[in-house]
């Protein structure tokens, strides 16, 4: 037993007379406005440390543990409130995942998720249907967090339902990454590019390690090692998707091929630009910058997540994506982060 | 010291501020000069000074470094004009390495570059000095005897005394005997009596700064500790010149090293000494980096000289030799001899430097014994020799060593020697043969037709062809231009560019050949596109064998080795006198003969890895920039623009990021549609045509022409190689003499089934058959409405089908090449000339066709060399046809051929009919061998008389888990002895029956006493669950890894319940272990042993070594490495180099030594078992454990396998190993008292014990081999 939650690191088990101020609940509320709240779904609530302080917030909360270990616990609770908390055996990490067949629980998928849950799907442009709350495992989380993306521009997965908006405790690090500005030379990376272009995304909250604890074998905390990025803390994060993603020429259908596009333009942040759309074999690559008003000397780390979207729609419009090679590789990819 | 003034003079030139403008400084500097000239009356001083300001004129004027030392010797402008446009466009400019300024523009850049260069020159002439004057201190202080000292002077070149302090003065007269007499004169000066008594006296105002100077630079002195130690040093040193560069050096010392000798070898190949020498200075200037030279670095420099018979630059290097402390080595004196051969100097000249090379410890007989000479660089030599020695005669060749290996004495022993066996083959034929093989290996490439190409061609195709021509012709014009374009600019640049330039070697061969190598490149590349790294390290790899062969026809190696050859043949053909000589010592009698000594050996050049990536990434960016299509050319609505053939892309896999190159769609089509009916290989793909040229040498041997290696590594890595050249020559000759017998094997092709084997895959293919199906016949993909919308599961179906026809693809591809060039040499006799790997496992050097292929490969394969089957052969052949199938493996060999006989007639059906009949072939094991030998059996059983069918069909004979019988054999575990068939049976023992019976047997004990696992495990244990693992075992196989693999057998099972998969494969794993254990006692302890010593000896920061009974060195290279990143234009590029970290890899040295010794040891039986069969006249090849023969000879060769088994094992083998590592690992004297250093000598002598099975036993095991 005690290998399987070591598995989850970190997982948190924090003592109730702990918090300080403001307390996850109180971050998750502010910020909606008047009207019946969405539904707040935490993965993986291991304990329930999180979850009973969501309670007694006032938040009507579903819990998706897939450890079966926890369930018994959390199955009490349950039983002991009168519908405010709503417990599911599932995966949140194997939500969807690319692989034929039937399902084995607790990889799920999100039809059956949300038919649970009780929510339907809304138009992209509709409100917040449902809230995510949870902390991402620190050993999947840049896999995570790639998945969710893909998701994401694909409105796929969890999407489908409309803007769903995710709470995650993430590493500082990552944080850091998603917020980065052009031109960093560590932190600009391809996630960073697209989550800044997919979400709107706003720090809630930032809790140092050490208010931590685990039960990894020597007390301590998996902390991955950072050293170019400040790792101090874990940060509540609030993703919430963007309502104009698809307004211009980026359409759910090719967003694969935006996907990797800037993966592409990014896996050597300090090459020219002009250099990386020419082994495209696309030779005109001068002409379609200065119609962007991009300097014909830019790095792809000098780009504005804004100015790769032009960049895409430009391309689409010029018609050069029809190559079907582009879009083996982006196919490639997308299999090896589902896997 | 004059000179040590003159650097006072220019001082403040050396410490200028980064402001001043040089010629401000070098007014001063020739002005204060002449100032101090006149003031003092001292005659050499102001030769000096001439001389410099000669030299401040030859730079200005852009001229190479001329001797200084010469009395102001001016040399002739207008050579320099003419020199000077060659000069700029190939120099590998220093200046980016030094500190000085450098402006953008030549005329600013100029003087900062004489400058510099005088600035070089006198920090070599004063630290020469300066180490003349401590070593004089030092001998003088001690011994206080000044007065001697003019005396030795004057003598100058005083015979050899046994006086140590002779010997040092002698040694630093070295380079000033090679000298003409008056330069002499001016380093004499340098030793005035005064100077020597107290150099630093402060009597004028220059001595002042002199002595200012030279306390504030020490450093010189610190690194260059020289004096009365050095006495020592050079006592020692004198002997072995050569070894100074051995083991001790680090790898990264040794890897920089090599770029050192390579790009100074590339300039004296393109006969470009001054740039040689410009490069040698650039190292030699500096302190840090001069540490990197070694005397072969000057050597090469002194080649280029003494090549153009320039002795005074000879001298020059011999004076810088010394003052970078090194010893001349015997090719030092070559070089110089050579030098003095081509321009005759004095008889004197000549003279001395004899005298020097003598009173080096060397022997002029020497020269010719050991250096590797090239084109007429031998005769010269002998020319200046006999200058002094008219009479002097070559020496007589050494006289051939011979192994002494107890495993060997019957084989090397001269009494016992029978002449060797004859090919079918006139002396003519095979020169005729040889000659064809020389003209593929000249050509480079062969271009044969593929075996598609009897299809008709259809219009599409050939437009396609018409338009890949036109293409093509197009690509190679624009891949020139952009070649020679991107020279030119390089040739701009290197002026200031750094050492790792790649102009040199981008001179090495005609332009037309680079073009022709990308080309190439262009032309095999997959559709589905290729790493970036593997086609940069594939064209960086074919320029470097293009240069080799290139080598070898400047240096005339070529005409020796097919003066050679031609010789060689007689040994071989039969219609010459037989001969009792082994291949490679018939060989090295007729070199010998031939007077050329060891020249036939090309000197070594090897390029460091990273160098040959960096070419090729280069390659690789001229070939995407430079290759285009138009776009509309297979769509003519579309636009036409000019896009690039092939892209780079990246792609996102588990462990990062990987860059691809790949051929644009368009490509692809064009290429599909062509069809085209030939396909071009390396000529080393091919079989060779003619009998490999004999290994001789860790250097030489196999191809005529192509470079091949003795051993394969893993690329980048040098151990082994130094290892193989580190040993004594005469301790690989078992290894090498194995080899050459395995090559010498002359092979053909089985015809009917090419034929049948081509019929199936031109129609469709057939995977039942192992016959790939062209991608055509792929399942077709699944429809997903506009592009990438499709839903999940459809992306996944999408995704599958991509992985399908990528693998369909390259299945196809690879059984096009191997079935294409068995077409080609249908009609001829070949042979697959051998190299090994690092372990001693032979493999034949062509990739695609060879014996050791799939089922459909050796199904084609025949010995050239047919042999009647005698009264048994027609069993041997039912025998082996059973085998083949795979029906009867647990049955006696009688029963075998019961059963062969019982199915007589599917057999001949079979050979009959295959396509047509009952197809009785098409059910086993393996397909194509059955029926090509249903089909030698219907042939000989339709003779009238069987036993005088000639047939030259292979008998496999397999040893029964062979890793498993070595480690019975080590342990002598008689149980385990028995399941492996090294004791006598009725019938074959079956280890994995019996492992599964012992698992089941602990099953039943642990459920009867109640454990669940074993309780639900009942009645699924068979043979097929533990049989993987218990092969594996003997390989290092993990409980982990062990319980991976239960599972997934488990997982195969229906009806195992799934949630006990985990636990069950555990147990199971830990049951077999434990039976293994049980059964094989001490073959558990020894592997313990092995583990456990490797891991101690990692542990101690040393790599795992050992020497196999054949005395073949092995060692592990297994590192821990940091990968170099190379910036390339294009991708940064992670190369993996043994340089940056050389600590060894504990788990992996700990985990592969035993599955790695006992490889060393299987292929040590079958190299034995080659040789002795070898001499009982057999045919003979190996398949690693697996050996061929005839029919005829099977029952001789089982003898001698057997023979050599027990011959093997009776050795001392692990006592062996153990007193090997102990000497290597724990030598007395290095830290014997740490206590990691006790613990490994207490491992290592700590021998486990053997069980009690009599070894002798293996004799009359018929199963042991079968």
């Amino acid at each position: 037993m005690s290998q399987i939650c070591r598995s989850r690191i970190p997982h948190l088990l924090r003592t109730a007379g702990r918090y300080k101020e403001p307390s996850p609940g109180r971050c998750l509320q502010s910020g909606t406005g008047p009207g019946p709240q969405p539904v707040l779904l935490e993965f993986a609530p291991g304990p329930g440390v999180l979850t009973r302080t969501l309670l007694n917030a006032g938040v009507k909360v579903v819990a998706l543990e897939s450890n079966s270990a926890f369930l018994p616990n959390l199955q009490s609770l349950e039983n002991s409130l009168d519908g405010q908390l709503k417990v599911i055996y599932g995966d949140f990490f194997r939500l969807d995942p690319l692989v034929p067949g039937t399902l084995k629980p607790p990889a799920m998928c999100s039809n059956k998720l949300f038919e649970t849950i009780g929510v339907a799907a809304v138009p992209w442009m509709a409100d917040v249907p449902v809230k995510v709350f949870g902390i991402l495992p620190q050993k999947k989380e840049r896999n995570m967090l790639w998945r969710l993306l893909f998701a994401l521009y694909e409105c796929n997965s969890i999407y489908k339902y409309g803007r769903v908006e995710l709470n995650l405790f993430i590493s500082e690090k990552e944080y850091k990454v998603l917020t980065a500005k052009p031109g960093d030379p560590r932190a600009y990376q391809a996630l960073t590019v697209l989550w800044q272009l997919g979400c709107e995304i706003q720090l809630l909250h930032m809790e140092p390690w050490s208010s931590f604890v685990t039960n990894l074998k020597n007390g301590g905390l998996w902390i991955p090692k950072s050293v170019f990025l400040p790792n101090d803390h874990l940060c509540l994060v609030r993703l919430t998707p963007q309502q104009n993603l698809f307004t211009g020429g980026l359409k759910p259908t090719n967003a694969t091929t935006f996907i990797f596009m800037v993966k592409q333009c990014l896996a050597k942040p300090k090459s020219r630009l002009t250099d990386r759309l020419q082994s495209w074999s696309l030779d005109d690559a001068g002409k379609l910058l200065r119609q962007l008003e991009i300097p014909r000397k830019a790095q792809a780390r000098d780009l504005y997540p804004e100015d790769y979207k032009h960049l895409f729609e430009a391309l689409q419009n010029s018609n050069l994506f029809i190559e079907t090679w582009f879009h083996d590789e982006a196919l490639e990819s997308i299999r090896n982060i589902n896997l | 010291m004059s000179v040590l003034r003159l650097r006072a003079a220019l001082g403040p030139a050396r410490l200028r501020g980064p402001g001043i403008s040089w010629s401000v400084l070098r007014n001063y500097s020739s002005a204060s000069a002449k100032e101090k000239a006149s003031r003092s009356g001292v005659c050499e001083r102001t030769e000096l000074l001439e001389v410099l300001k000669a030299r401040v004129k030859q730079l200005q004027a852009g001229h190479i470094p001329e001797v200084t030392l010469n009395k102001g010797e001016l040399a002739p402008l207008s050579s320099d004009k003419l020199q000077e446009p060659l000069w700029k466009a190939v120099a590998p400019g220093p200046v980016g390495q030094q500190p000085g300024p450098r402006g953008g523009d030549e005329k600013p850049s100029r003087p900062g570059g004489w400058a510099e260069k005088l600035k070089k020159e006198m920090h070599v002439r004063q630290l020469k000095v300066e180490r003349r004057l401590s070593i004089a201190a030092a001998q003088l202080a001690p011994e206080g005897q000044v007065k001697d000292k003019p005396k030795v002077k004057a003598k100058g070149k005083t015979k050899t005394k046994a006086k140590a302090k002779d010997k040092t003065k002698e040694s630093l007269k070295s380079p000033e005997s090679l000298k003409s007499p008056e330069s002499l004169k001016s380093p004499e000066s340098l030793k005035s009596p005064e100077s020597l008594k107290n150099p630093n006296s402060a009597k004028s105002p220059k001595a002042k700064v002199v002595a200012a100077w030279s306390q504030s630079h020490t450093v010189p002195r610190v690194i260059y500790p020289h004096g009365k130690p050095r006495v020592l040093a050079v006592k020692e040193v004198a002997k072995p010149p050569r070894s100074q560069s051995g083991a001790k050096d680090s790898s990264q010392h040794k890897v920089l090293q090599q770029t050192i000798h390579s790009n100074l070898e590339c300039f004296l190949f393109l006969q470009k000494p001054e740039e040689a020498e410009r490069f040698l200075l650039l190292y030699h200037s500096s302190p840090a980096k001069r540490r990197l030279l070694d005397v072969n670095a000057y050597n090469i420099v002194m080649r280029c000289w003494a090549r153009q018979g320039n002795l005074k630059h000879v001298n020059r290097l011999f004076s810088m030799l010394e003052a970078a402390g090194l010893q001349p080595s015997l090719d030092s004196y070559a070089a110089a001899l050579e030098c003095m051969g081509r321009v005759p100097p004095p008889a004197k000249a000549v003279h001395r430097c004899v005298q020097q090379l003598k009173h080096n410890g060397f022997h002029v007989d020497e020269l010719f014994q050991k250096c590797l000479f090239e084109e007429d660089e031998k005769e010269m030599v002998l020319r200046a020799i006999r200058i002094v020695q008219p009479e002097y005669q070559l020496p007589p060749p050494p006289s051939p060593q011979t192994c002494t290996s107890s495993l060997l004495q019957d084989f090397y022993s001269k009494e016992k020697m029978v002449s060797y066996p004859k090919l079918d083959f006139s002396v003519q034929e095979l020169q005729e043969r040889f000659q064809r093989q020389l003209e593929m290996e000249l050509d480079n490439t062969v271009t044969i037709e593929s075996v598609e190409s009897t299809k008709p061609l259809t219009p599409q195709a050939e437009k396609a062809r018409e338009l890949l021509a036109t293409l093509r012709s197009q690509w190679h014009e624009s891949l020139l231009q952009a070649l020679q374009k991107s020279k030119r600019s390089m040739a701009r640049l290197t002026t200031g560019s750094g050492y790792n330039t790649l102009y040199p070697y981008l001179c090495l061969l005609p332009d037309e050949e680079y073009v022709a190598i990308m080309m190439q490149i262009l032309n095999s590349l997959s559709p589905q596109g290729e790493s970036l790294a593997v086609l940069a390290r594939e064209l960086g790899n074919k320029i470097y064998d293009r240069h080799v062969t290139q080598r070898k026809l400047r240096s005339r190696q070529l005409e020796k080795v097919q003066e050679i050859y031609q010789g060689y043949i007689q040994l071989l053909a039969r219609d010459s006198q037989p001969h009792q000589y082994l291949p490679r010592e018939y060989w090295e009698k007729l070199v010998a003969d031939a007077g050329f000594g060891p020249s036939l050996n090309l000197r070594d050049c090897s390029w460091p890895y990273v160098l040959l990536m960096r070419l090729g990434m280069h390659m690789l960016e001229l070939l995407v920039r430079a290759a285009k299509v138009p776009r509309n050319i297979l769509n003519p609505r579309l636009e036409p623009k000019l896009i690039p053939v092939l892209y780079h892309i990246y792609s996102f896999r588990s462990s990062g990021q990987v860059g691809l190159i790949k051929p644009h769609p368009i490509f692809s089509q064009i290429m599909s549609d062509a069809a085209e009916a030939t396909l071009t290989f390396n000529s080393s793909a091919i079989p060779m045509l003619c009998p490999p040229v004999p290994w001789t040498s860790p250097n030489f041997g196999a191809f005529v022409l192509n470079d091949t290696k003795l051993m394969r590594f893993v690329d980048g890595a040098v151990q082994h190689q130094l290892l193989l050249e580190q040993c004594p020559p005469v301790n690989l000759h078992p290894v090498l003499d194995a080899l050459n017998q395995l090559g010498n094997c002359a092979w053909k092709i089985n015809q009917p089934v090419l034929d049948i084997i081509i019929s199936i895959f031109n129609d469709k293919g057939n995977e039942r058959l192992d016959i790939p199906p062209p991608v055509s016949e792929a399942p077709r993909p699944p429809t997903v409405p506009g592009g990438s919308a499709g839903s999940k599961t459809q992306k996944h179906e999408l995704l599958l089908y991509k992985k399908k026809v990528a693998e369909m693809h390259s299945l196809r591809m690879d059984a096009l090449y191997k079935l294409s060039i068995a077409n080609y040499v249908r009609d001829k006799v070949f042979w697959f000339p051998h190299n090994m790997d690092f372990r001693g496992r032979t493999y034949p050097c062509p990739p695609y066709f060879n014996h050791l292929g799939n089922d459909v490969t050796r199904a084609i394969l025949l010995f050239a060399e047919g042999r009647p089957l005698g009264p048994k052969g027609l069993d041997w052949l039912k025998i082996h046809l059973v085998n083949l199938t795979g029906l009867k493996k647990k049955n006696a060999l009688q029963e075998r051929l019961e059963y062969a006989n019982e199915i007589m007639e599917e057999i001949l059906d079979s050979a009959d009919r295959p396509l047509t009949g009952r197809r009785w072939w098409m059910d086993t094991d393996e397909p194509w061998q059955a029926l090509a030998c249903c089909m030698e059996i219907a042939k000989a059983s339709r003779c009238p008389d069987p036993a005088a069918y000639v047939s030259h069909f292979p008998i496999h004979q397999d040893g029964s888990c062979n890793g498993l019988q070595h480690y019975a054999a080590l342990g002598r575990d008689l149980i385990g002895a028995i399941s492996v068939n090294l004791m006598p049976c009725s019938v074959p023992q079956d280890v994995y029956s019996v492992v599964a019976q012992q698992v089941e047997e602990f099953r039943k004990k642990d459920a009867e006493q109640g454990v669940r696992i074993a309780q639900v495990l009942q009645g699924f244990i068979s043979r097929k669950v533990v049989k993987q693992t218990v092969m594996t075992v003997v390989y290092g196989v993990t409980r982990y890894g062990g319980r991976l693999q239960m599972e997934k057998r488990l997982k195969e099972i229906d009806g195992f319940p799934e949630e006990y998969l985990w636990e069950a494969s555990q147990y199971l794993v830990k049951q077999v272990f434990n039976s293994i254990k049980e059964m094989f006692s001490a073959t558990r302890d020894i592997q313990n042993w092995l583990t456990e010593s490797a891991k101690l000896i990692a542990q101690s920061g040393r790599t795992v070594e050992w020497v196999t009974p054949l005395g073949l060195p092995i060692v592990q290279p297994y590192y821990r490495s940091k990968p170099t990143v190379l910036n390339c234009g294009m991708q940064h590029l992670s190369v993996k180099t043994f340089y940056t970290n050389q600590k060894p890899d504990t788990v992996k040295q700990k985990n592969a030594f035993p599955p790695n010794f006992i490889h060393s040891l299987d292929s040590t039986h079958m190299m034995l078992t080659a040789l002795h069969c070898l001499r009982q006249g057999l045919t003979f090849v190996s398949v690693h454990d697996c050996y061929w023969t005839h029919a005829l000879t099977v029952d001789v060769m089982n003898q001698i396998c057997r023979q050599q088994f027990v011959a093997l094992h009776s050795e001392r083998i692990l006592q062996d190993l153990s007193k090997f590592m102990l000497e290597t690992y724990c030598s007395p004297g290095r830290e014997t008292r740490a206590l990691w250093q006790k613990k490994l000598m207490e491992q290592l002598s700590n021998v486990p014990e053997t069980g009690e099975f009599n070894l002798k036993k293996v004799m009359d095991s018929t199963y042991f081999f079968s």
